[in-house]
């Protein structure tokens, strides 16, 4: 198994599989050096018309440099044997013209593309060519800075030069239109032969720059942020104001929008100030969208990012914002997966409590199988699973201990699922006790804060008429009961409801 | 060198599927000399010598046919070659990404493009069902190298997404079965269950468990003219039951859980232990929350390995002691997380406790009045353990939660009042299905 295979051992052997390559050395002309042309279709001039490439008579023996047998060798160790046609031809290309642009000894064939790199491309390439028919005009005849990157290739330099002259012959045929506007556009005179080669070194050529990681074939027709987040550049805000309306994009951001890192730090500490101050929450909630909007086009992802999550997922708890509050919980997750640091155990008890409140026993047992025996010593994280196992047994008792008791903002968390469980225990109570109980007794039980709350928990379910005042020994009211038997049905009911519809927003 | 293509032509002209999808298999150690007996040049010229004028492509298939074998054995050549070969180490893979890939991501690039050269064959080029068993090998290796290249990726600290990608290989073979409109006796579709199979279990291994349900509904979908299960292998049959069973049993439907998976351990052979033993993982939960009813002791001695993963578990149900049972719980925490078991069994503890009430009972001589103190002190001591420990004292209010959660459940019958402090049971079967 570890041996190496034979034919790679002979070293660059695998020559003999392209025979077809002929090398031609009639086009004169130097190897070029910096300037050039960068008309790549421009009309067509009637010079050397006796230059076709690729098809003249090869020279009658030819060396080849070792990194180019390599070359040779690297593309075929991986080729599918349905690619194996289309990737020789290209090869056969690729060699030829370097060897008809002579730089076939100077050429860095250790990080030349592979053919295969190159027909992937290209595809992409020919798609996207299909929709910006823009680029026709606004590419050709730019010779601006960004253009002489192009030129990184020796090859490709030249090769636009001895473009000129196919250009000429190029047609509107069902082919140019299909992969090939701009010669279609720029050149409907011309007679129709070498269009098949045209478009394809037209495509190979813009492989190699997209190959070569260069950013400059953009077109300018799109704008210059849209070209800012294509590549790996992230873009940089230019925005210097601390509070900004957020708005959901539907094109690239633009960089006089966005807000740079040391802006938003200070946004973010206006916020905080303005929370405490005014407690404007949708104020607050749109101003932190706008600020993670502002973070993500900007591919910010540090500790800071963490903060800003996190104070927003708070904010949102605070106010019951499950929907806005998983959104952030799920960056979080990720963030915190990346290694940035934050309150992890806080958010990884929320998560627990979140999933209680969702039913999601899927999840809940991979949130189980992660924790490691430290978190389970946090205090935040140990509350959460107390309350999912009180959950789990039914102890409703314990349960609403641990309510009125939650660590941080777990309690608001549990806010959002208290009203449910409280069904299901009314339920529950109403089945086992006879005949009736004291509300006080409820009171306690639910976690209620008041038996007037109570009450009225127990009016807005419909259960008024079973509310009775007993009245002891000369009529002072005594107690206020609650008479079990006929309201098993309505919790009964009161339960199935409610856990039928569980939020799940932004479900992650 | 020739032996593979004497064979394989052999196997061609007397449509032997099996014996095909185990030459064709690439782990087979026999490959050794098909891997050395050619190169990346001459393969395709010497496979399409060797397979010039098989009679099978004479009768029916032809041209195309044969086209379509020299692409497959083309492929399945570079597979082997890239396992014998290959060394060790990790190399750039040429294919355009620029990655670095270790031997087995290597390895799974040359196996998908097989699998999908093999599917091709039943696409394009009419092969029939009798061909099944070569997809079936494609596709359990391209999972197997998958996982591999993945704990490989793993190892180097780099992301491992290769298991990701044969699933949705997989699901591609799945539809081309499933789709296959030919006559029955000819149809695709008797290769359902196994890619279903695969299907599941890449599914529960990538943790992706929704996804099977998609493949559920796609198979309830097409009841039409797809043949009942009961007549495929059986082998087919208990794999399918199984995964079902288990995404049942995760869904908390026990009662079809247990259907399945009892139509799993029925039709598994006797001799696999190992598979039994991972049905009844399940079906042992599953049947105690159906019907409260724990494995005897008999059940365990045949599967060690469920003896070790339930019997402390069961034997503190039994008792009732609520402590033991917590702290066996807590022992196998991980393993039963792992199998996705543990919020299950946690409410064996509701069983515990109905067995603990219920040693109350027949303690006070199954009087129906039971004062619900002694409820509470039982369960101190049940808490605190048998050896000493502090007996802990449990709040009268939760006692009372616990037993109106008893009653509340069905598995008690009776009512509390609170009034007397007494938990007052029915006179008959006051422990449902327990006796008393």
């Amino acid at each position: 198994m570890t041996a190496p295979p034979p034919w790679r051992a002979v070293g660059g052997s695998g020559n003999s599989s392209y025979t077809a390559v002929d090398a031609r050395r009639t086009l004169g002309g130097s190897v070029p050096t910096g300037g050039f042309s960068t008309n790549q279709t421009s009309p067509p001039p009637a010079s050397a018309p006796a230059t076709a490439p690729a098809t003249a008579p090869g020279a009658p023996r030819t060396t080849f440099p070792d990194p180019l047998k390599q070359y040779v060798a690297r593309t075929f160790e991986d080729v599918l044997p349905e690619d194996k046609k289309d990737v020789e031809t290209e090869l056969k290309r690729i060699i030829t013209d370097a060897f008809n642009e002579r730089v076939v000894w100077s050429l860095d064939w250790d990080k030349m593309p592979l053919p295969q790199t190159i027909l992937a491309k290209k595809r992409a390439q020919m798609k996207q060519e299909m929709t910006p028919p823009a680029m026709a005009s606004t590419t050709s005849g730019d010779t601006s800075p960004t253009a002489k990157a192009f030129g990184k290739f020796s090859i490709s330099d030249k090769k636009r030069k001895s473009e000129d002259d196919n250009t000429a012959s190029s047609s509107a045929t069902k082919f140019s239109d299909r992969f090939d506007k701009r010669a279609r556009q720029q050149s409907p005179y011309s007679s129709s032969t070498a269009i098949d080669k045209l478009s394809q070194r037209e495509k190979e050529k813009r492989a190699r720059r997209f190959g070569d990681g260069l950013q400059s074939v953009t077109p300018p027709s799109r704008n210059t942020s849209a070209m800012d987040i294509d590549g790996d550049q992230p873009l940089v805000g230019r925005c210097m104001s601390l509070e900004k309306k957020y708005f959901r994009l539907t094109s690239a951001p633009d960089p006089d929008n966005v807000r740079p890192l040391h802006v938003l730090e200070k946004t973010l500490e206006l916020l905080k100030k303005k929370w405490r101050e005014e407690q404007n929450y949708s104020y607050i909630c749109d101003q932190f969208k706008s600020l993670r909007q502002d973070l993500t086009v900007q591919h910010i992802k540090n500790n800071f990012t963490v903060l800003v999550y996190e104070i927003h997922a708070r904010i949102a708890l605070e106010k019951g914002d499950l929907g806005e509050y998983n959104q952030c919980q799920s960056q979080l997750a990720t963030l915190y997966s990346e290694g940035f640091t934050g309150h992890e155990e806080e958010f990884k008890a929320y998560r627990i409590l979140y999933l209680l409140h969702t039913c999601n026993r899927a999840d809940m047992n991979e949130v189980l199988a992660l924790l490691t025996p430290v978190d389970k010593t946090h205090q935040s994280i140990r509350h959460a699973l107390e309350v999912r196992s009180a959950l789990a047994a039914g102890n409703y008792h314990k349960f609403f201990r641990l309510y009125l008791d939650a660590p941080s903002m777990g309690g608001y968390l549990m806010d959002s699922f208290v009203a449910r469980e409280r069904m299901a225990a009314l339920a529950c109570i109403c089945k086992a006790y006879r005949p009736d109980i004291d509300i006080r007794f409820l009171t306690e039980e639910l976690g209620f804060e008041s038996d007037t709350e109570c009450v009225q928990f127990l009016c807005d379910n419909g259960a008024a008429d079973l509310i009775e005042q007993k009245s002891g020994d000369k009529g002072v009211p005594s107690s206020i009961r609650f008479q079990t038997l006929k309201a098993v049905r309505i919790f009964e009911e009161a339960k199935a409801r409610a856990f039928k519809k569980v939020d799940i927003k932004g479900q992650m | 060198m020739s032996i593979f293509y004497s064979s394989l032509r052999s196997y061609l002209t007397h449509l032997d599927g099996r014996a095909l999808g185990s030459l064709l298999n690439p782990t087979n150690p026999d490959n050794h000399s098909f891997a050395y007996s050619s190169n990346h040049y001459s393969i395709r010229k010497t496979v399409e010598k060797e397979l010039s004028g098989i009679s099978s492509f004479r009768n029916g298939i032809t041209d195309r046919g044969q086209r379509a074998w020299v692409d497959v054995v083309v492929s399945f050549w570079e597979v082997v070659c890239e396992l014998e070969r290959g060394n060790t180490g990790r190399a750039v893979v040429d294919d355009g990404s620029g990655l670095e890939l270790g031997y087995w991501g290597r390895a799974y690039t040359k196996m998908s493009a097989y699998t999908t050269t093999v599917s091709r064959g039943f696409i394009n080029s009419g092969w029939q069902n009798w061909l099944l068993p070569v997809l079936y090998e494609a596709c359990r290796n391209l999972r197997d190298f998958a996982i591999r290249a993945d704990e490989e990726e793993k190892s180097v600290g780099k992301s491992a997404d290769k298991l990701e990608d044969a699933a949705r290989h997989l699901n591609k073979m799945f539809t081309l079965c499933l789709s296959d409109r030919a006559p029955l006796e000819e149809s695709r579709k008797w290769g359902t269950y196994y890619i279903v199979g695969l299907l599941f279990k890449t599914y529960f291994k990538l943790n992706a468990i929704t996804l099977c349900k998609n493949v559920v509904r796609a198979l309830g979908a097409t009841t039409t003219d797809m043949p009942p299960l009961d007549t495929f292998p059986k082998s087919h049959q208990v794999t399918f039951h199984y995964y079902v069973g288990v995404i049942h049993f995760l869904e908390e439907d026990y009662v079809n859980a247990e259907m399945h998976l009892n139509a799993a351990l029925q039709l598994c052979q006797s001799g696999s232990y190992k598979n039994q033993e991972l049905i009844l993982t399940y079906l042992i939960p599953a049947h105690l929350m159906t019907t409260h009813q724990l494995p005897t002791n008999t059940l365990f001695t045949n599967y060690p390995r469920l003896k070790h993963l339930f019997q402390s578990i069961c034997s503190t149900i039994k008792t009732g002691n609520l402590q033991a049972f917590d702290q066996a719980l807590e022992e196998n925490e991980d393993e039963y997380v792992r199998r996705r078991i543990y919020l299950t069994l946690e409410r064996g503890r509701d069983i515990a406790l109905r067995n603990l009430f219920r040693r109350v009972f027949v303690i006070n001589g199954k009087k129906t009045r039971i004062p619900v103190d002694d409820f509470r002190r039982a369960m101190g001591f049940a808490i605190a353990g048998k050896n000493g420990g502090t007996r802990k004292e449990v709040e009268p209010e939760e006692i009372e939660c616990l037993l109106a959660g008893m009653i509340y459940k069905g598995l008690m019958r009776g009512y509390i009042s609170r009034e007397k402090s007494m938990v007052v049971l029915s006179n008959k079967e006051a422990f449902p299905g327990t006796g008393v």
